[in-house]
């Protein structure tokens, strides 16, 4: 079927184009569908196509960051990837993904895939192809409304990961969720976590998921929490516990820049919040259990800025801007950590809109700490997006005074011509490519 | 009586299971509401297990959880039933969200099994075809303004005659079909409407708090707050949801 995989190619190169092009569209979905609408075998066809290894990234907190240093790590083997970098991470993102890098032959020249996939739509990507293995970063809890409890997520995952029985697991063994998903799915694992305690987090209000152990239902006890529910844990009534860590990062520095060392070898990045650290390292161990030296992975590192609105910097006038993606109690509250590790005064503007892809239920906004935002050292917090009203009352409770502007643009307009020259930008998932557009916009202008 | 002498304590059962969907929310939002009043507030957290002093408490929260998390709840709750069950009837403030709300009835059936509730209110659960998932306001007695909030639940409950917590102008309610939200018996009051309820629903919030007080110290009147921020984000949900 090699001419209607062609055509299959041909127009989703032309949507992309389209699409991208004359609507200014972020995504390449419509691509995908096109596709397989032609040609439903195609994703399978391709994936066959890849030479070695094919990764997925699952989990509810840095898929993006970590399959796109995982390519780069790749890359930099001299290695060609396919990648879903822009993050469309539901089935017509990943064929896409695969459909784009090919040639208009109808053929993929690529050795390795990486591919980030959204955990509900493992069910409908897993049909196509088996990868060989899968990075799985954290489960918290995200978008209760689209997901469904967490429970929901793991027993779909568990369902796709005994459909592919050889595939590997590479699993931070810090998330209690995770390591047990791994160890029951019979799959073989790899774990990768912190074995030392960074920073002591145990008397922190923060919500923590599965504090009940999923073997037997007693309370988890905690030698140490990293943050959120991942730490060093151990089970009260069975013998349930953290399993032994494979790619153990020690010596961490978090501040400006972040370093760690795993294996002997000094880790090195220019990134700040400790939650990179995770990153980095499931990307690391990701690559070296497929066989890689990874022997210019600091150098990877040095160079990795995937433009995508995970910490991007912009400078605008005299404003230094800082974008970031915080949607979900835990991913914000290490975005609020990230933030304090900053010391100098600063704007804050925060922008959650509620479409069907954030989530149409907004209350996880009462699950994060913004209290601690407190002694941020604040010069002003602006709230906007469609859901600022919310977004205000929220900081409100903890006495934050905050402005409502509900349009983004002028929110940052505002910021630049009267705040303190040093502006962080917290946005949740729709808002994060309408804001992106306006500051590179914004950015462009002389 | 002087301003400060006053006290609320908030109950907050079982944390460490009923936590989904900002319960937290609703403790911030009474503490802070009698704090800024002058009333002194304080929540005491009470986990699965822990021993539980009815006497001492002026409202109960009870909140939502998944249904693995409220089926190890409901173990807990048979022993702390009679107590509970006298706080309620004398007049005891509480309320009871998603999950919980669940749980003050007589029972909850699912697919696997029945979890057995408190029997507080008369009032049972069963799952039904799908989630209701929505944005939701209410028309509420007790309160000018309408009550707005997001609801995700599988079950339908279903009220025996009970008064209702509201009439649905938006979203599904109770079951999806009767129309109503909820329950309100003497000072309990149960509902699906997370988001959480009391921030952008002040006059429920004040409402919990002023039987509270009533029943600890006689009447009062609370005095007024600036709502402004809670009424824009009530509108701009209202404006969005309700035509006309």
């Amino acid at each position: 079927m090699r001419l209607r995989r062609m055509l299959a190619v041909w127009a989703a190169k032309l949507t992309e184009k389209i699409s991208v092009h004359i609507f200014h569209r972020q995504g390449v979905t419509w691509a995908g569908k096109i596709a397989l609408q032609i040609c439903p075998s195609i994703l399978k066809e391709l994936a066959g196509q890849v030479k070695k290894d094919i990764y997925i990234v699952c989990g509810t907190n840095g898929k993006t960051t970590t399959n796109n240093m995982l390519c780069a790590a790749l890359q930099k083997e001299g290695y060609r990837v396919v990648c879903n970098h822009t993050g469309s991470n539901m089935l017509n993102g990943v064929v896409a993904a695969f459909v784009l890098s090919a040639g208009i032959g109808g053929n993929l020249k690529a050795d390795y895939a990486c591919i980030e996939v959204d955990e509900a739509s493992t069910r409908r990507v897993f049909p196509h192809f088996k990868p060989d293995y899968m990075v799985l970063t954290n489960l918290f809890r995200d978008q209760l409304d689209r997901y469904g409890e967490i429970d929901i997520t793991m027993n779909i995952l568990k369902e796709v990961m005994q459909s592919a029985p050889k595939m590997k697991v590479i699993v931070n063994g810090d998330d209690a969720l995770s390591a047990y998903l791994a160890m029951e799915s019979g799959n073989e694992f790899i774990t990768y976590g912190i074995s030392e305690k960074v920073i002591d987090d145990k008397d922190s209000r923060e919500i923590r998921e599965g504090r009940f152990c999923k073997q037997c239902g007693e309370p988890l006890m905690y030698h140490f929490y990293h943050y959120s529910q991942l730490g060093d844990y151990e089970c009260t009534g069975c013998d349930f516990k953290r399993p032994k860590i494979q790619y153990d990062a020690s010596e961490i520095e978090v501040g400006d820049h972040l370093s760690f060392t795993v294996e002997g070898r000094r880790i090195r990045a220019n990134y700040r919040g400790f939650y990179n650290v995770y990153n980095i390292l499931a990307a690391y161990a990701a690559a070296r259990t497929g066989g890689l030296e990874l022997t210019g992975f600091n150098e990877m590192l040095a160079a990795f800025n995937p433009e995508n609105g995970r910490m991007e910097q912009f400078q605008i006038q005299d404003t230094k801007i800082m974008l970031n993606l915080a949607k979900n109690p835990a991913g914000f509250n290490q975005n609020i950590s990230a933030v304090m590790q900053d010391e100098k005064e600063k704007d804050i503007i925060i922008v959650i809109n509620d479409n069907a892809q954030d989530g149409i239920d907004v209350s996880w906004l009462w699950d994060v700490d913004f209290d601690r935002f407190k002694d941020a050292n604040i010069h002003s917090v602006t709230v906007s997006g469609i859901r600022c009203y919310d977004m205000g009352l929220r900081l409100k409770y903890v006495e934050i005074p905050s402005k409502v502007e509900t349009d983004v643009e002028t929110a940052i307009r505002e910021c630049v011509k009267n705040g303190c020259g040093n502006l962080y930008l917290l946005v949740n998932y729709t808002a994060l490519f309408s804001t992106r557009n306006v500051l590179k916009k914004m950015e462009a202008e002389k | 009586m002087g301003r400060t002498d006053r006290k609320i304590t908030i109950g907050h059962l079982y944390p460490d299971l009923l936590n989904l969907y900002g319960d937290r929310g609703n403790i911030a939002c009474m503490e802070q509401r009698c704090r800024w009043r002058g009333i002194d507030a304080e929540t005491i957290e009470f986990n699965t297990g822990d021993v539980i002093d009815f006497s001492k408490l002026d409202i109960v929260l009870l909140g939502g959880g998944s249904d693995r998390e409220q089926a190890i709840v409901c173990k807990n709750l048979l022993e702390i039933r009679e107590d509970f069950q006298q706080y309620v009837e004398d007049g005891g403030v509480v309320i009871a969200v998603c999950g919980g709300y669940q749980l003050l009835g007589k029972y909850y059936k699912t697919e696997e099994g029945m979890i057995e509730g408190l029997n507080l209110v008369d009032i049972y659960t069963e799952q039904g075809n799908g989630r209701l998932i929505d944005n939701i306001i209410l028309k509420s007695d007790l309160a000018k303004m309408p009550v707005v909030g997001f609801e995700n639940h599988g079950g339908r409950t279903f009220l025996n005659g009970n008064q209702p917590f509201g009439k649905v102008l938006y979203g599904h309610g109770n079951d999806g079909k009767s129309g109503y939200e909820g329950v309100v018996y003497k000072n309990v009051i149960g509902t699906y409407l997370h988001g959480p309820l009391l921030p952008k629903n002040p006059q429920i919030c004040d409402y919990l708090i002023q039987k509270a007080l009533e029943r600890k110290y006689g009447p009062v009147t609370l005095e007024e707050l600036d709502d402004s921020q809670e009424q824009a984000a009530n509108e701009s949900i209202c404006r969005r949801y309700l035509k006309e």
